[in-house]
């Protein structure tokens, strides 16, 4: 995002909704995601003025840090944020407490309730209370009892808890765990997040389908020839190597972030914006999505891993030689599945799924492609005319292009792609809110709209249940091939397509 | 969305019960419902248009406070037959003064504070209170209770709570005699809003009675003497009271419409070398345009060097004035009010808006934003044949006072829009004296 002035006229015209007096716990409060996403986004809410001046955040762990711990160290790990907002991070870090808390120790969640009522008392956050689970996967399901055995999720208006990413590792595990959470809390105080669906990019997908009308009556099997949906990675694994050896790029983008770009590529219109019709719509197209083969998913899906690539001067290891990696790993790092949605709107259309780390560019997007014309009266400059494409970019360069034929110039007939291109850089000139900064704001508002809810989880894993089987009972069905590292992924991937005389854009 | 009606038919009481009935109510007459622990809603709903138009028998009853189409209609027709300028807008305090003079007696039953607004109603305000002034000065005090339930759709029905209505209905000197019943009808710890739904040049007296500090108060500078109206906007939120204006929400689409045209950062640097701002609004009521300037000049970091009457044409009087641009140069203003064959409901509406900026290099840039309803010929013509134009259309919102109501209390804005209370002072210098 190119750094431009900001719009006077723009400045205080956006419309919020109020969050109400509140306590924000963050369970995990000395782990990554707090200092590197939560609090950042808490810290562009305060200074966007959304917070309410009755506001309190009590971070929780295990660790005996003090309230003053707390505080330095969310300073020391956003000191290049706070460098240019000093005193507002004086105000705001006023507000950040810490109380030592180990959900698997009862007298310390008894502890948490006296402190929630102290805090109460001292910043008149009248009760309201919003639980973020940033803890291991592992303990959710304890987390949450922990937190009902103490009565902090009694109150169903007041209390709301928020669960990260990933909601179990297949479909059992999801419904297991849903089964825990829904005894200790109601349905509507449970907010399962997918922090893609923060990305204003992604909820711009809804707005680019119903707030148009050029687009919805084409929408369908009538128009659309395929979908393919693709969210790449430059990086590797980082440091992440402990978990996502246990996950693998299936379960930490696909079934989740990608499903839910699907789900909101291929829903109904609901019949209004709100929580429940949104959720219902969703709902329904992920129960009626399928892999295309889900007898034998071999047949459409690819995994793949990156090996070593780069140049001499600089090289770049395989996902075998990244620390933390196990050198026999059989992990995916790559994932080319083909899907159908059977319902009157998409029967026959297939949606191809992709997600891979190490590839050329980091980009996230959608492509919807359209049918050819039925007759080709003109030549074209490429031989054939290329199919009309809808092609919505999730990031970078957030924005739309529509790639159609023209005329090219000279003397004769002949046709060639152009693109018309939205960008949102270029419209507006102003960058989007984190993710995050938009979803913890739902969340304490309540708002559920951008949140998973059960049946939406346990469809999505209940879709790649035939492959996660497979990978898990006869793994040899679905090797694991490998890619150089800045490749597009496996040869394999591509045959996928070209059995259906296709292939991926190639962004 | 559709009015209801209040659950119960409502009672009437003597005024002196009016407590008691209310909490005996909660505890056994709605057993099993939960009183929604939201807002009071107090709303002074004089309706003068709607009684005089009954009353001489050119719209049925029932008096309902509600400003529908019906009514605008019956309004509109008979603008014409008072002899009023076909400018004029329905809520003109001049239409209904002018039928206020014509004879009849036509009665109608008046149900005002009994019908809850679907858009306000699912906000579950906790107390309607609503006091209903009469044509008759004289007529008795009469109290009415009644509780409701909003009618919410499926998905919703969850947090579903209800509420009761308070009617106080009689002549003004009746009602502000009566005020002392008003208070203990306010739940302390809840927020209060008070919706001063007329023209704010009458009863001033009740009017500061019932928005005391510490009430949220909700007002329409379209409605009344604009020195006036401007007057009470400044003096409020000066005071720390949290204002909200309708006139000033209704400009919603004006300043995004605006504010969408300086979005491509290509056209930012634009807003730095304005010259010239032009704003037409309907008929002789400049408040809202001057408000729309006095968030541009806010905006702009401009300086309000001087400001003057301006003759209007014919049409009445225009507002000039000169602001000095944070690098000195100087800024013209023109605010002129323009005849309109179809006036729209509220006087003062906005019909265009021209800026002019010359940058130093390139073409100048000349914006013109139009009403969809109005036009904007005026503004279009003359001198601009060697500028860069960009022209929008502004939408015109469908939208019920009550709609505007319910974006705010859904907002739960408990202090003034810092954008207006940023520009109120600067509109009340700028309006000539």
């Amino acid at each position: 995002m190119t750094a431009v002035l900001t719009n006077p006229l723009r400045v205080g015209l956006r419309q919020e909704r109020v969050i109400s007096p509140q306590c924000l716990v963050i369970f995990g409060a000395s782990g990554d995601l707090t200092h590197r996403k939560l609090i950042p986004a808490l810290f562009e809410l305060f200074r966007q003025r959304r917070l309410p001046s009755e506001f309190a955040v009590l971070g929780c762990a295990r660790r005996p840090w003090s309230d003053t711990d707390f505080r330095n160290r969310m300073a020391e790990a956003m000191a290049a944020e706070i460098a240019e907002h000093r005193s507002a991070w004086e105000q705001f870090a006023a507000c950040l407490y810490y109380e030592p808390v180990d959900l698997q120790d009862p007298p310390t969640v008894v502890r948490l309730g006296e402190r929630l009522d102290l805090i109460d008392r001292q910043r008149a956050t009248r009760g309201n209370r919003t639980f973020y689970l940033s803890v291991s996967p592992a303990f959710y399901g304890s987390g949450c009892r922990a937190l009902a055995a103490a009565g902090l999720l009694a109150d169903p208006a007041r209390s709301r808890v928020v669960i990260e990413k990933p909601f179990g590792t297949d479909y059992a595990s999801a419904q297991a765990l849903n089964k825990v959470v829904q005894a200790c809390a109601q349905e509507n105080q449970i907010f399962r997040i997918d922090h893609y669906l923060g990305k204003e990019t992604v909820q711009n997908i809804l707005v680019l389908r119903f707030a148009n009308t050029i687009f919805e009556p084409i929408w369908n099997r009538n128009y659309i020839a395929n979908v393919q949906i693709t969210a790449a990675e430059t990086v590797g694994v980082e440091e992440r190597a402990g978990y996502y050896e246990t996950s693998g790029a299936l379960r930490d983008m696909v079934q989740n972030h990608l499903t839910q770009i699907l789900a909101l590529t291929a829903m109904e219109p609901p019949g209004r914006f709100d929580p429940e019709s949104m959720r219902n719509e969703k709902a329904k197209v992920l129960q009626a999505a399928r892999l295309a083969n889900p007898e034998e998913p071999w047949k459409c899906c690819v995994r793949g891993q990156y090996g070593p690539g780069g140049s001499a001067e600089r090289p770049i290891a395989g996902y075998r030689q990244e620390p933390g990696v196990n050198p026999q790993s059989t992990t995916e790092t790559y994932v080319a599945t083909k899907l159908f949605i059977n319902n009157w709107r998409w029967q026959g259309v297939p949606f191809y799924i992709r997600t891979g780390k190490r590839l050329p560019k980091r980009l996230s997007e959608v492509v919807l492609t359209f049918r050819e014309a039925p007759v080709h009266l003109f030549d074209a400059a490429g031989g054939a005319p290329t199919p009309n494409q809808l092609i919505l970019r999730i990031q970078p360069d957030e924005g739309a292009d529509i790639r159609f034929e023209v005329k090219a110039p000279g003397s004769g007939m002949r046709s060639r792609p152009v693109d018309m291109a939205f960008s949102y850089d270029e419209s507006f000139g102003e960058p989007s809110d984190e993710g995050y900064v938009r979803l913890l704001a739902d969340a304490m508002l309540g708002d559920p709209t951008l949140y998973t809810r059960s049946d939406e989880v346990e469809a999505a894993w209940r879709l790649y249940t035939p492959l996660i089987e497979l990978m898990e009972e006869s793994p040899e069905q679905v090797p694991v091939q490998t890619y150089e590292a800045r490749t597009w992924g496996p040869a394999a991937a591509d045959n996928l397509l070209a059995e259906d005389g296709l292939a991926w854009r190639r962004p | 969305m559709a009015a209801q009606l209040t659950l119960q038919a409502p009672q009437s009481l003597p005024p002196n019960e009016l407590r008691d009935h209310l909490e005996r109510l909660w505890n056994t007459g709605l057993e099993g419902s939960r009183g929604a622990a939201t807002f009071t809603l107090v709303i002074y709903e004089a309706s003068w248009l709607q009684q005089q138009l009954i009353r001489t028998g050119l719209l049925d009853g029932p008096i309902n406070g509600l400003l529908d189409r019906n009514l605008i209609e019956r309004a509109k027709a008979a603008v014409s037959s008072c002899g009023l300028p076909l400018s004029t807008a329905v809520m003109d305090q001049r239409l209904a003064w002018a039928l206020g003079q014509r004879p009849g007696d036509h009665r109608a039953d008046d149900l005002r504070g009994q019908f809850v607004d679907g858009a306000i109603s699912v906000h579950m305000p906790r107390r309607l209170i609503t006091l209903a002034p009469t044509l008759d000065p004289a007529r008795s005090l009469e109290t009415l209770v009644a509780a409701f339930c909003p009618l919410v759709d499926e998905g919703i029905a969850a947090a579903q709570a209800c509420g009761d209505a308070v009617v106080l209905r009689g002549g003004l000197g009746v009602l502000q005699q009566n005020l002392a019943l008003l208070d203990p009808l306010i739940e302390p710890g809840l927020p209060c809003w008070v919706w001063w739904n007329s023209s704010l040049d009458e009863a001033p007296e009740l009017l500061e009675a019932l928005a005391l500090a510490g009430r949220r108060l909700v007002v329409d500078s379209s409605l009344g003497a604009p020195r006036r109206c401007i007057d009470l906007l400044v003096a409020r939120i000066q005071s720390g009271q949290a204002v909200s204006d309708l006139n000033w929400m209704r400009l919603r689409t004006w300043r995004e419409s605006l504010a969408m045209v300086f979005d491509p950062p290509s056209r930012r640097d634009a807003l730095e070398h304005v010259v010239q701002l032009d704003i037409d609004v309907e008929g002789d009521h400049p408040l809202m345009g001057v408000l729309l300037a006095a968030w541009i000049a806010d905006r702009l970091g401009w300086h309000l060097v001087s400001s003057f009457a301006v003759d209007g044409d014919g049409v009445g009087t225009g507002v000039g004035a000169e602001f000095e641009r944070t690098d000195g140069t100087t800024v013209q203003f023109r605010l002129m009010p323009v005849p309109v064959g179809v006036p729209r409901i509220h006087p003062g509406a906005m019909v265009g808006l021209r800026l002019i900026c010359e940058a130093p290099q390139g073409a100048p840039l000349c914006v013109i934003l139009c009403s969809e309803s109005g036009g904007c010929m005026r503004l279009e013509a003359g001198g601009m044949a060697s500028m860069e134009l960009l022209e929008e259309v502004v939408p015109v919102p469908d939208e019920s006072e009550e709609m505007e109501l319910a974006r705010l209390l859904s907002g739960g804005h408990d202090t003034t829009n810092p954008l207006l209370a940023a520009a109120a002072p600067i509109a009340a210098r700028l309006l000539p004296a």
